[in-house]
């Protein structure tokens, strides 16, 4: 079973056009990935689709980095119940 | 006599969202004035009170001059209270005379006329009680009076509601500036430019269908060719608009492409090219270029509206365009499906493709999908912004009112964003 960090990977990768092995957590979505703010409005859909979680929308776009996004989605999961 | 009017049952004001969301019915214009003026017109009261659901009632009386929900209106004073959606030039009740209540064949109040000394045996607790007490209370009768019931009934009016309202404020000519070569088709008696309206050259007015009435300061720009019966509001500006018969647009709107018998409230932005037809378009909208609706179908039958997000209901019209609720904002080339209903407070970035037939007050539109967007924040920091370009200014009272209008759009709109992920995890 693929982890929080590789699943965050593997999503950003899809919506991004970029190949997850390349996405570090330290990226940030806008200035090292290239994510337009449209794109960030998707991410954040395929993040709550993918874990099964529903995140608030200004928490999730003052996320600004790969890893600050797989802390916030794993701390979701753990606050919202669901098992990752 | 003092006029309270109300706008009928919770369900019945459903039937006139999304702009009802943030109006109160009275409030939409259909021709020249809006339902409110017509009534007022034509029952002439010494004073007005109004009654709205508790959740506007802060941000409507920030915009109007009449008592909002205040029950001291009940007292001491011949009352005639009208439900906003009745037809004013039907309405043949007069102000003063015994108590009386005239009732749809539902039995919803249409009108109840109180005589003062009749006032103190109704409930005064709340305007609901009022009502109920009245129906109870006084001699009733069922009567048949013409309502509108349906947002879409006041675009297939306006044309001929434009004509009416022309004859029955009785101005016509020339009292702003009309540049030359302008042509005016039709006779001059049908034409009105207000002070400081300012028609530029190469510009035709063509009166032969209808009247035509620019109001205070308007702006039309060359290449306009505008087709009674039109009427354009105060402050206006036509941009070379192909501006078809039976439009009402303002005031302070800026209107560019072609348009036809579609209204478009105050402040609304339609600026480049892209086809509006048979519309309603609320206040604080911005239609990006090339933004289009069909307003026909293919098999020309009648074109049906989903309100509630599930259920289609049949205009018994061909012509019904979109219909478009405060602030939405549209991004370029976002094209709208016949007798689209598309929420308040959108924000709809378009990738070519003809959009749903509902999208939810509130949505964020991606590729044709609901997303929960930005945020209702980050919607209502842009509302100040473009409030603040024409000098009016966002209020605490209208964030309030947007946060319940936001909370009662939620069940749809959640649907909506539930269905569009797992389309977009399918992609």
């Amino acid at each position: 079973m693929a982890t929080a960090a590789e699943r965050v990977r593997a999503i950003t990768g899809r919506i991004l056009g970029i190949d997850p092995a390349d996405i570090k957590p330290e990226h940030s979505f806008a200035v090292d990935l290239g994510a337009e703010s449209i794109q960030s409005v998707e991410l954040v859909a395929m993040f709550e689709q993918e874990f099964g979680i529903e995140m608030d929308e200004d928490e999730a776009l003052a996320v600004e980095t790969v890893g600050e996004a797989i802390e916030y989605i794993t701390r979701l999961c753990r606050e919202q119940g669901v098992e990752i | 006599m003092r006029l309270l009017l109300f706008d009928g049952s919770p369900q019945a004001r459903g039937r006139f969202n999304p702009l009802a969301w943030s109006h109160p019915i009275w409030e939409l214009r259909c021709g020249i004035t809006t339902l409110a003026e017509k009534l007022h017109a034509r029952l002439n009261p010494d004073d007005v009170a109004c009654f709205v659901p508790e959740y506007m009632a802060e941000a409507y009386a920030q915009r109007t001059q009449w008592k909002v929900n205040d029950t001291a209106a009940l007292a001491s004073e011949d009352l005639l209270a009208v439900n906003a959606r009745v037809k004013a030039a039907s309405l043949d009740v007069t102000g003063t005379g015994p108590s009386e209540v005239g009732l749809a064949q539902d039995g919803e109040v249409l009108y109840a006329r109180v005589a003062a000394t009749d006032a103190g045996k109704l409930n005064r607790q709340d305007f609901e009680g009022f009502l109920e007490s009245a129906k109870a209370a006084l001699p009733a009768k069922t009567v048949l009076l013409p309502t509108y019931n349906y947002i879409w009934e006041l675009i297939l009016e306006n044309p001929g509601q434009i004509t009416a309202d022309f004859q029955a404020l009785g101005r016509s000519g020339i009292e702003g500036t009309v540049e030359q070569p302008t042509a005016i088709r039709g006779e001059g008696k049908n034409v009105y430019v207000g002070r400081g309206a300012v028609v530029h050259p190469v510009v035709v007015l063509d009166a032969e269908g209808g009247p035509i009435y620019l109001d205070e300061g308007v702006q039309v720009h060359p290449f306009t060719r505008i087709e009674g019966p039109c009427y354009v509001g105060r402050k206006s500006i036509l941009l070379g608009t192909k501006c078809r018969e039976g439009n009402s647009i303002g005031p302070v709107c800026r209107v560019g492409g072609e348009v036809e018998e579609s209204v478009i409230l105050g402040y609304t932005n339609k600026y480049h090219d892209g086809f509006l037809g048979h519309a309603y378009v609320g206040e604080w909208v911005n239609l990006g270029a090339l933004t289009t609706n069909s307003d026909l179908k293919n098999d020309y039958s009648a074109v049906s509206v989903i309100l509630d997000g599930r259920h289609p209901i049949s205009t018994g019209s061909t012509k019904v365009g979109s219909l478009i609720g405060d602030h939405t904002k549209t991004s370029i080339g976002t094209l709208f499906n016949t007798g689209a209903y598309v929420g308040a407070m959108g924000l709809l970035m378009a990738t070519g493709k003809v959009l749903p037939k509902f999208i939810p007050s509130f949505s964020c539109l991606l590729d044709g999908l609901v997303t929960k967007g930005f945020g209702k924040n980050s919607l209502y920091a842009t509302a100040k912004v473009a409030m603040g370009r024409r000098n009016c200014q966002w209020t605490q009272a209208d964030e309030k009112m947007w946060d319940a209008v936001y909370e009662m759009t939620a069940p749809a709109r959640e649907t909506a964003i539930r269905r569009a992920r797992k389309t977009m995890f399918r992609a």
